[in-house]
C-alpha cells in the first residue's frame, strides 16, 4: 500500500479528531456561566478540589488564543497574545491528550476517565459479538437474495430485511425481552450477571454473562443484519450486471465458481465501506439498546449522564464515542485500499 | 404572422406548463406500476389523515388529569390498544403522536434538504476553491458521529435557550430536535445533489446560458436545479424516514417533550413505567408499529422514486 495513501488519510483522521476537540471546547464553553458554573453548582467537589480544577483548567486564562470583537465597527480577530499556550483551548487539549477529562457530578466526583473505561468493556463485548454474527449472517444473506432475486425467497427476505430495517433497536429489544423475558422467562430482563450470585467457578461467571447477553446481542444482531443483507444485496446485483460475471458464464464456468470468485469479492468491497459509515449510526443503537436491558456500558453511561445533566462525562464521552467511528473509517479506509488496488492513489 | 413579445412569452409559459405536467402524468403513471411504492403511499396518507385531525378521530388529547381509564388496562372494546400507567387512553396517544412525531420528520426533512441542495448545487456549480472548502466541510460532518453529536448538540442548545420558550407556536424542546436532526443529515445530501450537480452542469444548455449572459444565481436556478429536482425529492423521502428514526431514538433516551409526546416519547413513557417488564405489551407494540409504518412506507416509496429515476438499476431487479 501506498505511504502516501496512508499517510493522507492518517492526516485527515487526525484533522477530524481535532475538530471534535475543538467543537467540544466551544459547545461546553458556550453553556450559560459554564464551567464555573458547573463547577460550583457541583455540591458534591470540594474547596480545595475546586481550587485545583481552576489551576488546571487555567480558568483565569483567555478562553481562545484569540478574542474576537463584535461590535458597530463589524466582528474583528484583536488582542493577539504573547504566547499561544495562554489559554484555556490549548489547557483543554493539553489536558485532554494526558486522559484527563475532568471529574464526573453523579459519580460523586471520580475522574471521568476512569469511569468511562470501566465501562467500555461491557459495550465491546455486546457489539463486537452483535458486529460479527451480523457481518456474518446479514451479507451471507444479503448475497443469496441478490444472486436468486426475484425469487420468492428473496422476496421474503428482502421485505423481512427492510421491516428490520425500519425498526428502531430499542424498540426491537423492548419486543424481544416483552415475548423472552417477561412473558416466557427464558432470559433475565436486566444487567450483566445476576445481582448477589457466588460464582463455584469462573466458568460459571461466564455461563451467567454469556445467559443476559443473548437478548442484548440478538437485538444488536438482527437490527444489523437488516441492514447489511439490504446493501449486500445492490450491491451483489450491481455485480451481476458486469462484463466480466458475463465473460465468466460465456467461459462456461460452474454457478457456484462465479459467485465465489468473480461476484463475492467485488460486491463485498461497498460494503466495507457502508459498514464503516454505518459505524457512526450504531453508536445511537448502542445507545438505546443497552438502556433497554439495563446494560452496564457506555450507552447506559450516555442516558445517565444526559438525565443528571453530567457535562464533563457528556464531553468525555462525546470525545471518546467520536474517536472511535473516525479511528473505525479510518481502518475501513486501509483495509478498502489493501482489497482494492485502485483506489490507493 | 407576427407574433409581438407578450404574446410570445405567454405562448413559452402556457407551453412549458404543458410539458412539465406531461412530464408530471408520465411519472405517475410509472410510480403506480411499482407496488410496493403504491403501498407506501397509502400508509402515509393514512398517518397524515391522523397527523392532520386527529381530535376528529379520537378526540381531544387526554392528559395525566383527563385520563379516561385505569392503569395498564390491556385492550379491550373501550381502549382498543390499552391504557398507560396514568389511564390514558393509548390509541389517543399515538393518534396525537402521529400529528408530533411526522411534523418535526417534515420540518426536520426541510432543513436537511434545503441545507444539503443549497451547498451541493453551489459547491457542484462553482467548482474550485469553492467546492474544495464545502466539500471538506461536508466530509467533516459524514465521518462525524452524526448521532453523538446530536446527543451534545440537543441538551447544551437547550440550556442555552431556555427549556419553556416557543417560536412561532412550536415548543423549544421540539425544534431543537429538529434542527440537531437538520445539522446532523444535511452532509449526505449534499454530496448526492453535488454529483448530479456536476454532470448537469456539463450539458450544452448551461453553456449556452452562459454564453448569453446569464448570471451564476440564474443558471443555479433556472437551469441546475430544474434538473435536479427529482433527485431531491427522492432524497427528501429518504431524509424523512431517517429524521423520524433519529427522532425517536432521541426522544426515547430523555431528549424528547413529555408534554407534546411524540411517538418515541411514547415508548420513553412505557419504559420508564416498566412496561416491558410488567406484560403490558401494547403499551410498547402500538407506538413502535406505528414508527415501523412510517419509516417502512416512506423507504418503500423512495426505493421507487429511485427506480424510476434510475431506469438502468430497475431494469436489473
Amino acid at each position: 500500500m501506498g505511504s502516501r495513501f496512508l499517510l493522507r488519510r492518517a492526516g485527515q483522521a487526525f484533522l477530524t479528531i481535532l475538530f471534535v476537540l475543538v467543537l467540544n471546547f466551544i459547545l461546553f464553553r458556550s453553556l450559560p456561566g459554564s464551567p464555573e458554573r458547573i463547577l460550583l453548582r457541583n455540591p458534591r467537589i470540594s474547596a480545595a478540589s475546586l481550587e485545583a480544577q481552576r489551576e488546571r483548567w487555567g480558568l483565569n486564562d483567555p478562553l481562545l488564543p484569540i478574542s474576537v470583537v463584535i461590535d458597530d465597527r463589524g466582528v474583528r480577530l484583536e488582542d493577539f497574545p504573547a504566547s499561544l499556550t495562554d489559554n484555556q483551548l490549548f489547557s483543554y487539549l493539553v489536558a485532554t491528550a494526558q486522559l484527563d477529562l475532568g471529574l464526573s457530578f453523579q459519580f460523586r466526583g471520580r475522574d471521568v476517565a476512569d469511569v468511562i473505561g470501566e465501562r467500555m468493556g461491557p459495550t465491546l463485548l455486546l457489539f463486537g459479538l452483535g458486529e460479527i454474527i451480523a457481518i456474518f449472517v446479514g451479507l451471507g444473506l444479503g448475497a443469496r437474495a441478490g444472486w436468486r432475486r426475484g425469487t420468492a425467497s428473496d422476496y421474503l427476505g428482502t421485505g423481512l430485511s427492510l421491516v428490520l430495517y425500519s425498526m428502531p433497536y430499542f424498540w426491537l429489544g423492548m419486543i424481544l425481552l416483552i415475548i423472552f423475558a417477561a412473558e416466557l422467562r427464558w432470559f433475565p430482563t436486566s444487567g450483566m450477571v445476576t445481582p448477589g450470585m457466588d460464582y463455584a467457578s469462573p466458568l460459571d461467571y461466564v455461563a451467567d454473562v454469556a445467559w443476559h447477553l443473548v437478548l442484548p446481542v440478538a437485538t444488536v444482531a438482527l437490527g444489523l443484519i437488516g441492514q447489511y443483507s439490504l446493501m449486500m444485496r445492490s450491491s451483489v446485483t450491481e455485480v451481476l450486471a458486469e462484463d466480466y460475471v458475463t465473460t465468466a458464464r460465456a467461459k462456461g464456468l460452474k454457478e457456484s465458481r462465479i459467485l465465489r470468485h468473480h461476484v463475492w469479492p467485488n460486491a463485498l468491497l461497498p460494503a466495507v465501506t457502508l459498514i464503516a459509515i454505518n459505524l457512526g449510526y450504531i453508536v445511537a443503537g448502542a445507545i438505546t439498546v443497552e438502556q433497554v436491558f439495563s446494560w452496564p456500558g457506555l450507552g447506559t453511561l450516555t442516558v445517565d449522564a444526559l438525565r443528571t445533566r453530567d457535562y464533563p462525562m457528556m464531553q468525555g464521552l462525546f470525545l471518546v464515542l467520536s474517536i472511535s467511528v473516525v479511528a473505525a473509517s479510518f481502518l475501513a479506509d486501509m483495509v478498502y485500499g489493501f482489497l482494492d488496488p485502485r483506489v490507493r492513489t | 404572422m407576427t407574433i409581438d413579445g407578450g404574446t410570445f412569452a405567454r405562448r413559452v409559459r402556457s407551453e412549458r406548463w404543458r410539458l412539465r405536467a406531461r412530464r408530471l402524468r408520465s411519472t405517475l403513471h410509472q410510480f403506480g406500476r411499482e407496488r410496493a411504492g403504491v403501498l407506501g403511499v397509502i400508509i402515509i396518507a393514512v398517518f397524515s389523515i391522523c397527523a392532520l385531525v386527529p381530535d376528529l378521530l379520537v378526540g381531544p388529547f387526554e392528559t395525566v388529569t383527563k385520563a379516561s381509564g385505569e392503569s395498564f388496562e390491556p385492550p379491550s372494546f373501550q381502549h382498543i390498544l390499552g391504557t398507560d400507567e396514568l389511564g390514558r387512553d393509548i390509541l389517543n396517544l399515538v393518534v396525537h403522536g402521529a400529528r408530533i412525531s411526522m411534523t418535526i420528520g417534515l420540518l426536520a426533512t426541510i432543513i436537511t434538504v434545503l441545507v444539503g441542495a443549497i451547498i451541493g448545487i453551489v459547491a457542484g456549480f462553482l467548482g474550485g476553491r469553492v467546492d474544495t472548502f464545502l466539500m471538506r466541510i461536508t466530509d467533516f460532518f459524514l465521518i462525524l458521529p452524526t448521532f453523538v453529536l446530536a446527543l451534545v448538540l440537543a441538551p447544551v442548545l437547550r440550556e442555552v435557550l431556555g427549556e419553556s420558550a416557543q417560536v412561532g407556536g412550536i415548543r423549544i424542546t421540539l425544534l431543537v430536535i429538529i434542527v440537531v436532526i437538520g445539522i446532523t443529515s444535511w452532509a449526505s445530501t449534499a454530496r448526492i445533489i453535488r454529483s448530479q450537480t456536476l454532470s448537469v452542469r456539463e450539458r450544452a444548455f448551461v453553456d449556452r446560458a452562459r454564453v448569453i449572459g446569464a448570471s451564476g444565481g440564474h443558471m443555479m436556478r433556472r437551469h441546475i436545479l430544474p434538473n435536479v429536482t427529482s433527485l431531491i425529492v427522492a432524497n427528501a423521502v429518504l431524509v424523512f424516514a431517517g429524521s423520524v428514526l433519529i427522532e425517536t431514538t432521541l426522544a426515547f433516551i430523555g431528549l424528547g417533550d413529555p408534554l407534546a409526546p411524540s411517538w418515541g416519547q411514547i415508548l420513553a413513557f412505557a419504559q420508564d413505567s416498566g412496561a416491558p417488564g410488567l406484560g403490558a405489551w401494547w403499551y410498547t407494540a402500538a407506538p413502535g408499529v406505528c414508527i415501523v409504518l412510517v419509516v417502512l412506507s416512506f423507504t418503500l416509496v423512495g426505493n421507487a422514486l429511485d427506480a424510476i429515476l434510475n431506469p438502468k438499476l430497475a431494469g436489473r431487479r
